[in-house]
């Protein structure tokens, strides 16, 4: 009869069988079960567990850098032990007071032997500091102890100037970029070519903390963006640059002031020659009265000297080493204030005032580690709290490697505290490098942030198809079962009643 | 409820008043001696801008013109090129439905070319994704990405932050395929602060709903403002018949009308820019939110996020070293003149201005904790509905 009709008896057909349909719906189930922890695996972001604890433990710790000054016994006639007991105290009280210099352990020995850093003082004509780390006091600087403290205070611990805002971040490798920017040679002359080769000793005496790439260009037209005031009086007439012209001076949309080849910081020193028609160039306070003043600074930027003599005037004008080295000497002092040298302390001289003194280099170095230490404390800290805090920010090996480097590397720099300044310096620097490129780490993106119901959205239409028959055909099958378990347990009963 | 977090603002507000003053008198004694008066001022040595354009296509030919606006001004006010971050989703300028190859206009006339022949953009078409732009914020980028498409800013550095494209509740869409939402940019931000990338920031955003954008910041130091309330569109000011499409958002260009009246050395204030806010106009109601930034808004100049450098030291050359010492100026003095605003901020600020304040209130803690238990149960119902529904197809034959 199903011949008849064209169909077949469904329960005969092969596949049909239940056993072979309970197969195949197990085998889906089965690969959907297999196939949950590698879902899991491949969803889940890579978090490494960083060394959290070290790193608080690094945030409680603060060096401390132990500086020997050495009393020359002999020139202060047998009263240098109750100096330097006295001075001791003055001095630790005054590092004690200093916010920025607390780390600092200042010891005033006689010992002849002490470690090779040592700084000497002794009495002789005038203050004066020499190479290396002497110091010469006068007679009346040498008198009594508080001005003695005061001195070595200003050269050990120099306290900062209130525009520490201009001292630009401590970075490995700099850029100076030297332009000499002509406003307008068509007006009558140019200056077409400069020497540059000033800068170098104080380069030399800087080369332990920073490396410079000197870079510099000559510029024929470089117009400003506003109009300096005209200031006309009875035998002359002069322009005139207010305070707010000095601060939008650099007429950047129009000058190229330097190449953008590498990510070192750029500092930028302007030499600027006015055309012949505004000269001279003066820079004027707020009464709006000229000033002698023609060299500005730009916190963090650098610095800009207006150039108004020119001693030969010809059409074409090359300034010599002699023509610049005014010039020279305000960029170096610019170049020195924005790297965070201080100056000798007043009433110090230095026997050669071309050159930074040990003195003053030391306290950079110092300063600067000082910085870096704590720029690494709280870079750590960030990490760590940024991974507490963003839950699906990935960190992976590499990050955690970072870390621990910076923390080696600060360990090594606390321990060589008492050994040169430029050592704990390379120290530091090594720690802020590595702390640094495990916060700038690419692979730590933390990934975008859907709301749940964008996940609903995207993941129902997907899943709910096949998730529908899959378990309708599961409890089917499930119900068919328990049926037939029924039903032949219903059998069983009916033949053990007959 | 509200009388307490207005009892909170107002003592943050007199807080922080109270340390400025305090802050302010040595200071002002210290240069009084040389160039007067002084003001308080943000700190900051440099700035930088982010100027995001999201979408792509022709049609969109407003949004970049917003962009390129706001290049515009913030390099006549003094940001250099290379502290301009500017991605362009679309180069409408080289369009081919475009009647006017190489330029882009913002207004009917067509008066200012905005591309002009002195642009740099930084991003441009498919570079600009969430992901860049996430990459560029917080830093993480890969070492071979040059100078010119990091943000290289330090603990003095104030950057503006100006996004515009079309967005929603809590997201904007970059490129018409991906969006970023409020807690990506809240997250980077915190980072960026972690990580002393920037001394202030100031938010700008034009997009539908654009207030929904700020609502989830939580760092320091952010000044924010958006162009429309949450379920509220932004609309587009004008058409061009010529070039046959929208050219600017309504917002963007009130507010770079305000901008024309701005130079270099101006004294105008953020809060005027607030109050110069019309919602008639505009036809959306703006926001502003202050909370997290430390600073009353009537001190904080546009030049600090507009400007380039806020500061400059005179310094003595060698001969003169020992008479005087060094000094600072700051960009203010009591005599300057400032340009009239165009907008007339006085004219229409009364309530609206209240308005965009009372916008601009942070979501308070409980009310967060709530939203998040509201969505929890959103999911476990959602869950059970399809259970019951996956149960009763598999019972009934």
């Amino acid at each position: 009869m199903d011949a008849l009709h064209g169909f077949k008896d469904v329960q005969s057909l092969s596949f049909q069988r239940p056993i072979i349909r309970r197969l195949i719906l197990g085998s889906y189930w089965v690969v959907i079960l297999f196939a949950i922890p590698f879902w899991w695996r491949l969803t889940s972001i890579e978090r490494i567990a960083l060394p959290s604890n070290r790193v608080h433990a690094q945030l409680e710790k603060q060096p401390v850098f132990p500086v020997n000054v050495q009393l020359d016994g002999s020139s202060f006639h047998g009263r240098a032990s109750l100096l330097a007991s006295e001075l001791n105290e003055l001095l630790a009280k005054s590092t004690r007071t200093s916010t920025r210099w607390n780390n600092l352990d200042i010891h005033v020995t006689l010992d002849q032997n002490a470690a090779r850093s040592v700084y000497t003082v002794a009495v002789g004509n005038g203050t004066v500091v020499r190479h290396p780390r002497h110091l010469i006091l006068s007679q009346d600087d040498a008198s009594s102890a508080t001005k003695i403290a005061d001195v070595l205070t200003g050269l050990l611990a120099p306290e900062a100037s209130s525009r520490v805002q201009r001292v630009v971040q401590y970075s490995k490798r700099y850029r100076l970029a030297f332009t000499l920017l002509n406003e307008d040679v068509t007006s009558d002359q140019l200056i077409h070519n400069w020497d540059i080769h000033h800068i170098s000793p104080v380069l030399s005496r800087l080369s332990v903390l920073h490396d410079f790439l000197i870079e510099s260009q000559v510029q024929f037209h470089a117009p400003l963006a506003f109009e300096p005031v005209q200031i006309v009086s009875e035998n002359s007439t002069l322009y005139g640059l207010t305070p707010e012209d000095l601060t939008v001076f650099v007429n950047s949309a129009e000058w190229t002031l330097s190449s953008s080849v590498s990510e070192d910081p750029v500092l930028h020193f302007l030499l600027f020659v006015p055309s012949s028609s505004r000269r001279p160039l003066h820079i004027l306070d707020t009464q709006g009265s000229p000033t002698q003043h023609a060299v500005f600074l730009l916190p963090q930027w650098g610095g800009i000297y207006i150039l108004n003599h020119l001693e030969h005037v010809g059409t074409r004008t090359h300034l010599t080493a002699v023509d610049l080295s005014l010039v020279f000497s305000a960029f170096v002092n610019q170049l020195s204030a924005l790297l965070g040298v201080s100056d000798l302390p007043h009433g110090v001289k230095s026997d050669d005032p071309s050159i930074l003194s040990d003195w003053q280099v030391d306290a950079v170095l110092r300063y600067r580690a000082l910085e870096n230490i704590v720029e690494t404390q709280q870079t750590l800290h960030s990490i760590v709290k940024l991974v507490d805090q963003i839950k699906n920010m990935p960190v992976d090996e590499t990050v955690r490697g970072d870390v621990q480097n910076a923390l080696t590397a600060l360990e090594k720099a606390y321990q060589s505290t008492a050994g040169l300044p430029s050592t704990i310096l390379h120290w530091s620097r090594e720690a802020l490098s590595s702390a640094s490129h495990a916060f700038f780490n690419p692979g730590m993106l933390a990934l975008l942030y859907f709301p749940a119901e964008h996940k609903y959205a995207v993941y129902t239409p997907l899943f709910a198809s096949i998730a529908v028959p899959l378990v309708v055909a599961l409890g089917r099958e499930l119900h068919a079962w328990r049926r037939e378990h029924r039903t032949t347990a219903g059998k069983l009963v009916y033949h053990i009643q007959s | 409820m509200h009388w307490l977090q207005h009892l909170s603002r107002h003592c943050l507000l007199l807080l922080a008043c109270l340390s400025a003053l305090t802050l302010a008198i040595p200071q002002e004694e210290r240069v009084s001696n040389f160039f007067g008066r002084h003001t308080g001022t943000s700190g900051h040595t440099n700035n930088w801008a982010v100027l995001v354009c999201a979408s792509r296509y022709w049609f969109n030919y407003r949004h970049m013109a917003n962009a390129l606006g706001m290049y515009r001004t913030v390099k006549r006010l003094g940001i250099p090129d290379s502290n301009i971050i500017l991605m362009l989703a679309d180069d409408t300028a080289c369009n081919a439905r475009n009647q006017f190859p190489g330029s882009v206009y913002a207004k009917a006339g067509r008066h200012l070319d905005l591309y002009g022949d002195n642009i740099e953009v930084d991003y441009r078409g498919y570079e600009v994704t969430v992901e860049n732009f996430i990459r560029l914020l917080t830093g993480r980028v890969d070492p071979s990405v040059p100078r010119s498409k990091r943000l290289l800013t330090d603990d003095r550095s104030n950057i503006f932050v100006y996004m515009t494209g079309h967005g929603g509740n809590e997201f904007l869409k970059f490129q018409d395929n991906e969006e970023i939402s409020a807690f990506d940019i809240a997250d980077a931000f915190e980072q960026m602060w972690q990580k002393k990338r920037y001394n202030e920031i100031l938010f700008m955003i034009d997009t539908c709903q654009a207030n929904t954008m700020y609502s989830q910041f939580y760092s320091p130091n952010i000044l924010a403002t958006g162009s429309s309330e949450i379920g509220e569109n932004s609309y587009s000011h004008e058409n061009d018949n010529d070039i046959g499409v929208s050219v600017i958002d309504s917002y963007t260009h009130f507010v770079l009308e305000f901008m024309e009246g701005i130079n270099k050395t101006s004294q105008v204030s953020m809060q005027d820019l607030f109050s110069s806010y019309d919602p008639v106009k505009i036809r959306s109601h703006p926001g502003v939110r202050s909370d997290l930034f430390q600073r009353p808004l009537e001190s904080a100049l546009i030049t600090d996020f507009f400007g380039g450098v806020s500061q400059a030291e005179i310094f003595p050359v060698i001969e003169d070293a020992d008479t005087t010492t060094q000094h600072i100026i700051r960009v203010s003095s009591p005599d300057h003149v400032v340009p009239p605003d165009p907008v007339s901020p006085q004219a229409h600020n009364g309530q609206d201005f209240d308005k965009a304040n009372a916008t601009a209130v942070m979501p308070q803690k409980d009310a967060v904790a709530l939203d998040v238990r509201w969505r929890d149960i959103r999911k476990w119902t959602s869950i059970v509905i399809v259970g019951f529904l996956v149960g009763w197809v598999s019972l009934v034959r």
